[in-house]
């Protein structure tokens, strides 16, 4: 947890560790495989962030020593959302070019889940055999986790509004991040996403190299941000920013009509997107490089996953390696487990989407939108410690756009209440929506409303997207989490 | 809903204070929790939108939102606000509803006191005043209130401030905390009332789940416009059921200063 709290560390990195340290970080690498193993063996979990934390208590620099001793390159891929399919790209297309790759790729990104790829992958001695060593961080857990790693490459995705209940507001977690962006070693770079205009003016005063992403055309997008865009304003003088195009949320091409803060110049740019029309994929993007013109196509759908793609080239690119097998590595791709994941569920088909903040609920709503099937949904948020409490956030979600298309929708988990109501407010009929608190019993409603041969749109929070999946992994729909 | 709802021939006329600049938490929620239940009741709306440098007469609303943002865009509505102060003063004396949540109840105070940085200047129609507080109040909240119209009921909600409000003698409190932090912490009162002023640090957003409230807003901002006024009533067992979910957290989680860190991994 982004809350907990962490032995303070006492072997500095690249110092070999005496005999008795050896012998405590062998233990430590042990116990947590040992761990995970089970996990795995008694089906409670993948055992994603169980190594990590067992590890951790015997050895509290296990992550410190492991990644200090290798020579792999470190990338550190953390911001509000995207981080899963950007850590997914990237490690793909090192693979691509004969890079071992050695990632946390379920997801599990507080600190003990970036502890688990120390133990997963090094041998007993704390030594890693590989090449790219990728870390994907909560953005609250980053000032923890950065200086045990010592980044070669630090790629922020974006920062939306997200867990204000748990971080307060929006700007003390920008503020940690450009603190720890501004204690990077020269040698380390900054990869940041240059149409977040907040993100954009991160390490200002670092010593480290700034490389720019982003999206650079007006094929796509609106002319005004979403209600859900945070920062529309300028950063430096609190003028509204004048946008030419918003991709998503207060993503865009923009412009302080005051000061004249705008974006800077990409090294990384979609210069051309065209985005399918059915919701469903491939995008055909052209990329400017600082290598010349890559096109790619991306089979996953949406603006949001060209903005993935475009970082995973720049983080690539960034850490020295070939990126000429790129196309090709991001052609193979397939979504991570609840991003659109589409399951054949006997003759009915789930298209399961992990949603957590406004700005993914949008982007979800606007694709499922273009699908041509049916519109029956499952919409289930719980509230636990990784769900968040406060949900107040789903008023920002603009259920209305989808609202007059939606056949019947079964609300689940412990905030089924306040959906449900969220949904009345936009004015879909109450008979058509139902409260059901048992997983189980809510997706098996669900696929009965969309009847046979039918089509299902499950939106969940994290903790029920786990466990609805664990439900069709029972039913033989799809493989446990940590084997995708 | 029934599409046959009889027009009443009433509007109601809504000014959006700063609707892009303080929506932090979906306040916007309060608008259609408004909107709707007026639709349902053959009552029109009319929402105009007032951004910073416009200075429009306040008294031309029956009903002014006025709510929370952070401490940035605090400190630009703080600024702005000044000139808007006469008129909204004006308003508040002419009986005129409002509802302010967080920072734009904050503001609706004499002044806020960050825990760092400059004192922001409110406008006064509340008789109280803010000053930052080290820890934050992040959790579920439910009070206690009695209005002439409603009787004894219960607001529930979701607090997230490190600002701790002291009313004077001019403000009553909205009502006494059942659980949850409310004003300050210490003397066990949440929001204020001045007229038909109201103030409240309840998020979630307030209005939605708290229909009885809404509908309090509704009514005393019609009358003033229309005399007295009966709402037809609505079938409101969807938000009496998040009412009671929201209730039932705020009494678990009774006495944690953030919910977040008190919340179990599964639920």
């Amino acid at each position: 947890m982004a809350t907990e709290e962490i032995p303070e560390g006492n072997s500095s990195v690249g110092t070999a560790p005496s005999g008795f340290g050896r012998a405590r970080l062998a233990l430590a690498i042990s116990a947590g495989k040992l761990a995970g193993a089970s996990g795995r063996f008694f089906r409670i979990g993948g055992g994603t962030s169980l190594p990590g934390m067992i590890a951790r208590r015997i050895d509290p620099n296990v992550l410190k020593s492991v990644v200090g001793a290798s020579r792999a390159r470190k990338i550190v891929i953390t911001g509000s959302n995207g981080k899963t399919t950007t850590a997914r790209m990237t490690a793909i297309i090192a693979d691509f070019t004969g890079q071992r790759v050695s990632h946390n790729r379920t997801g599990s990104n507080m600190l003990q889940g970036v502890t688990s790829v120390a133990v997963n992958f090094a041998d007993m001695f704390g030594r890693l055999d590989s090449d790219v060593l990728l870390f994907e961080i909560d953005e609250g857990t980053i000032p923890l986790a950065v200086p045990e790693i010592q980044p070669d490459v630090v790629l922020i995705t974006n920062i939306f509004r997200d867990q204000l209940d748990r971080y307060g507001e929006l700007y003390s977690v920008a503020q940690a991040l450009n603190k720890m962006l501004e204690g990077l070693p020269e040698t380390s770079t900054i990869l940041l996403n240059g149409n977040d205009p907040q993100v954009a003016n991160f390490g200002q005063n670092a010593k480290a190299k700034r490389l720019f992403f982003g999206l650079e055309t007006t094929e796509i997008g609106t002319p005004v941000p979403e209600q859900s865009a945070d920062i529309i304003r300028c950063i430096h003088c609190q003028e509204d920013l004048h946008y030419e195009v918003a991709y998503m949320s207060h993503l865009g091409l923009y412009r302080c009509p005051n000061c004249g803060y705008t974006l800077p110049t990409l090294d990384f740019a979609a210069t051309s997107v065209q985005l399918s029309p059915d919701g469903e994929g491939p995008s055909h993007v052209k990329v400017r490089t600082p290598e010349g013109e890559i096109e790619l196509d991306i089979p996953l759908p949406g603006v949001h996953n060209v903005y993935n793609a475009v970082a995973a080239l720049g983080a690539t690119m960034a850490a020295g390696f070939d990126i000429s097998k790129a196309p090709a590595a991001i052609a193979s791709i397939r979504p991570a487990f609840g991003r659109l994941e589409k399951i054949q569920a006997g003759d009915q088909t789930i298209y399961l989407a992990f949603v957590k903040n406004p700005t993914s609920f949008n982007l979800m709503l606007r694709l499922i939108a273009q699908h041509s099937a049916e519109k029956h949904a499952l919409i289930v948020a719980s509230n636990t410690v990784v769900d968040g409490e406060d949900f107040a956030w789903l008023w920002d979600v603009d259920i209305e756009n989808i609202a007059p298309d939606i056949r019947d929708v079964v609300c689940s988990g412990g905030k089924a209440e306040e959906i449900a109501m969220r949904l009345k407010y936009a004015e879909i009929p109450t008979d058509k929506i139902s409260v059901i608190h048992e997983r189980e019993a809510a997706l098996d409603a669900a696929l009965k409303n969309a009847g046979p041969g039918g089509t299902l749109y499950i939106m969940a929070s994290y903790t029920p997207t786990h466990e609805l999946r664990r439900i069709m992994q029972k039913r033989g729909w799809v493989k446990h989490f940590w084997e995708e | 809903m029934s599409n046959e709802v009889k027009d009443t021939g009433m509007v109601l006329k809504i000014g959006h204070l700063y609707p892009t600049l303080m929506s932090v938490a979906a306040d916007r929620g309060n608008l259609f929790s408004i909107e709707r239940r007026c639709k349902w009741r053959g009552i029109a709306t009319e929402v105009e939108q007032i951004f910073v440098k416009q200075t429009p007469d306040f008294t031309k609303y029956d009903l002014i939102l006025f709510h929370g943002g952070a401490d940035r865009e605090m400190e630009l509505a703080s600024r702005d606000i000044q000139a808007k102060a006469p008129s909204l003063q004006e308003a508040a004396e002419a009986n005129i509803v409002f509802l302010s949540v967080c920072a734009g109840y904050q503001l609706l105070g004499h002044y806020y006191k960050p825990f760092q940085g400059p004192e922001l200047k409110g406008v006064g129609l509340l008789d109280m005043h803010t000053e930052g507080g080290g820890t934050r109040f992040m959790t579920h909240m439910a009070l206690e209130c009695d209005f002439q119209e409603s009787g004894r009921m219960i607001l529930v909600g979701y607090e997230n401030h490190s600002g701790r409000t002291y009313l004077g003698d001019n403000a009553k409190p909205l009502g006494k905390v059942l659980a949850g932090w409310g004003n300050n912490g210490k003397d066990n009162y949440e929001g204020a009332v001045y007229k038909n002023v109201f103030g409240t640090y309840l998020h979630g957003p307030v209005l939605p789940k708290n229909p009885w409230f809404t509908d309090l807003l509704i009514q005393r901002a019609l009358e003033r416009r229309y005399g007295h006024v009966e709402l037809a009533p609505l079938d409101d067992a969807v938000e009496n059921a998040a009412h009671d979910a929201a209730l039932k957290l705020a009494q678990d989680f009774k006495g944690t200063v953030s919910a977040i860190d008190a919340t179990p991994w599964r639920r």
